[in-house]
């Protein structure tokens, strides 16, 4: 039995959502999200003087890897930033996807949840298909599940930190109480444990750049967590054993009462 | 031999230089002036920094980059031999320091950096009494650092201007305001029509994409400012989530801080967004850069390859130069070196593409 997941209607096999920047080289990133095994991968292009095409090169790497593309609008602090973003990027990648990143702090670029929802509903009543990077609070996802979004993208901490999964409590309320809405862990994974923990929670999927792109070697990384994510969600469907208090050894210990045994 | 260069940034002047030391009868195609305003080596700091590139680009680069510093000292020992220039060459390392809350930066730089390197004795750790010597002005907060001690940076603008006084005086030709549309064995087309050589060799950067589609440009954006309230003996990198940062002294109180790298290619003005970022850094390392003046804001783009690696490709009356990215000042010795013994026969050369058949 195959075990796929579905966004916004589209069908997919693997649950690693990529980021295209911070890479040492195009050919690197090229070779790197080949080796992660993702079908989906985000491209921004606030700074790329889009109204001029400015990154036309790099976007024909990208789209040489014939994947589905996520544009996101990454750096923008407000919601007509975001709005205008988005639309160009839809004329530009000719697809109504839209990573929405509304940021509210500068130096972490710890998203603005006010902004988001904000954003998300016009963005919707455009048409678009949102999938929004918010923080990890039950209230703001349901929110945006209100609004329209089909997708939330809570984080496990900040971009960039590769701290991993800083609450995971609040992302298991999050899993438990919307069990039905596709869940990806957006930012904050540095490493394939942290990916295992996520899918291991029950989250669908993983969005994450700086930790292939920045590990010294980029390729054997986008592998490791390839592994990491399969790893992770076999688990998850394998149903785990539940965690207990005191060791239990799984045979008996030969010559002590069978009631000092638990 | 008579040799046609398109493209007189550095590469162009430089390899026109030695083919002219050679013998050979070179003729140089601009675009833009005798200065080479227009190019990204005008605006460049110029820094020879093997081991802080080998951080993003590797251990190839490293393996090249480590000769720079030799080869243009020996390089400037030459010119000023020819001509009456004597061109500046700072070879006292580099300094490279992290703001308490980026930290973790400095720590992944090392880490990258020794994944790359290896152990070398050039990288040094410095506490804050090492930074304090090498940098006395440095303010004390900057309490951990590293000390590259192979690296260094020259006076760009005065190179660009010697290499071209020592090409006008050895009998070159040297054609500004011509731009060459299109390279072709042994032929350089221009406004005026086709001219004819021995050799014709494409140097011109982003302008070659024409001819080279894989060529794209990686825009940067660099400010020159002049700062005589600071003292600083040598470039000082400081690590910033977002980009290698970097400042430069020149000749004349003059600090070059850059730059940024965005994967476009624009060559509108330096944006609010980027110039706020330099300048913030620049001033969170010395207060005395807050009235400093800013001579010079510049957005260029980086010409390169999809490996971010220099290519050399060769085939008959034609050789193609490009992709030296971010290494300008870096990697040209090592590029116009193995251009020159291609041109001699000899297609061995480190980043050499051999092609008999060049398909464009």
């Amino acid at each position: 039995m195959t075990d796929t997941w579905t966004l916004y209607g589209q069908t997919f096999s693997n649950r690693l959502l990529i980021g295209s920047a911070l890479y040492p080289s195009p050919q690197v990133m090229s070779e790197a999200i080949e080796a992660s095994g993702s079908e989906i991968i985000t491209v921004g292009l606030r700074r790329q003087s889009p109204e001029e095409a400015g990154g036309q090169s790099l976007w024909t790497h990208i789209q040489k890897l014939n994947k589905t593309l996520l544009p996101n609008t990454a750096g923008c602090h407000s919601v007509k930033e975001a709005v205008t973003l988005a639309q160009m990027s839809r004329e530009m990648f000719e697809t109504d996807w839209i990573k929405l990143e509304v940021v509210g702090d500068d130096y972490n670029l710890q998203p603005d949840p006010i902004g988001t929802i904000e954003a998300a509903e016009k963005l919707i009543n455009l048409g678009f298909k949102v999938f929004p990077y918010c923080t990890d609070d039950l209230v703001i996802c349901q929110r945006l599940r209100d609004v329209g979004c089909e997708v939330l993208m809570p984080w496990g901490s900040p971009i960039g930190t590769g701290r991993g999964l800083m609450n995971p409590y609040n992302l298991q309320t999050i899993r438990e109480r919307l069990p039905d809405i596709p869940l990806i862990v957006d930012a904050g994974i540095g490493k394939p444990s942290h990916a295992v923990m996520a899918l291991e929670l029950g989250y669908d999927g993983i969005l994450l750049n700086t930790a292939v792109a920045q590990a010294t070697d980029p390729v054997r990384m986008a592998k490791a967590f390839r592994d990491a994510i399969a790893a992770g969600r076999q688990g998850y469907l394998a149903g785990a054993m539940p965690e207990r208090q005191t060791a239990s050894p799984s045979t008996p210990t030969l010559g002590m009462p069978f009631w000092h045994q638990q | 031999m008579k040799v046609g260069i398109a493209g007189a940034g550095l590469l162009g002047r430089l390899l026109g230089w030695q083919l002219q030391r050679r013998g050979h009868q070179v003729t140089l195609f601009d675009a833009g002036d005798e200065l080479a305003t227009d190019s990204a080596a005008y605006v460049a700091a110029a820094m020879l920094a093997p081991y802080s590139e080998a951080v993003t680009s590797g251990a190839e680069l490293f393996g090249v980059g480590k000769q720079a510093v030799s080869q243009w000292r020996e390089l400037l020992q030459q010119l000023s031999e020819s001509s009456a220039h004597a061109v500046t060459l700072n070879d006292s390392g580099s300094v490279v320091i992290a703001h308490e809350l980026d930290r973790a930066n400095l720590q992944h730089f090392s880490q990258k950096l020794r994944a790359a390197v290896g152990d070398d004795s050039s990288i040094k750790t410095l506490d804050r009494a090492g930074i304090a010597e090498l940098e006395s002005e440095l303010p004390i907060r900057f309490s951990q650092g590293l000390w590259l001690a192979g690296e260094g940076c020259l006076d760009n603008r005065a190179l660009l201007r010697a290499l071209h006084d020592v090409l006008q005086a050895g009998g070159a030709e040297l054609r500004w305001h011509c731009p060459v549309s299109r390279v072709e064995a042994g032929k350089l087309n221009t406004p005026a029509g086709t001219e004819s050589f021995d050799w014709a060799i494409d140097c011109r950067g982003l302008g070659a994409k024409t001819d080279w589609p894989e060529v794209r440009g990686v825009r940067g954006e660099i400010l020159w400012v002049r700062a005589p309230e600071v003292q600083l003996g040598r470039p000082v990198r400081l690590m910033h989530p977002r980009y290698h940062l970097y400042i430069t002294p020149k000749p004349g109180d003059i600090y070059v801080v850059g730059a940024t790298e965005i994967e476009s290619e624009s060559q509108a003005p330096v944006t609010v967004r980027s110039q706020l970022e330099l300048l913030s850094a620049l001033y969170s390392v010395h207060s005395g850069f807050a009235e400093a003046q800013i001579v010079g804001s510049y957005a260029r783009c980086r010409p390169s390859l999809p490996d971010n690696l220099p290519q050399v490709q060769v085939s008959d009356g034609l050789l193609r130069l490009n992709g030296l990215y971010r290494h300008g000042y870096l990697l040209a010795p090592t590029v116009v070196e193995s251009a020159i013994n291609a041109l001699d026969g000899d297609v061995t050369g480190t980043f050499v593409q051999n092609a008999l058949t060049v398909t464009s």
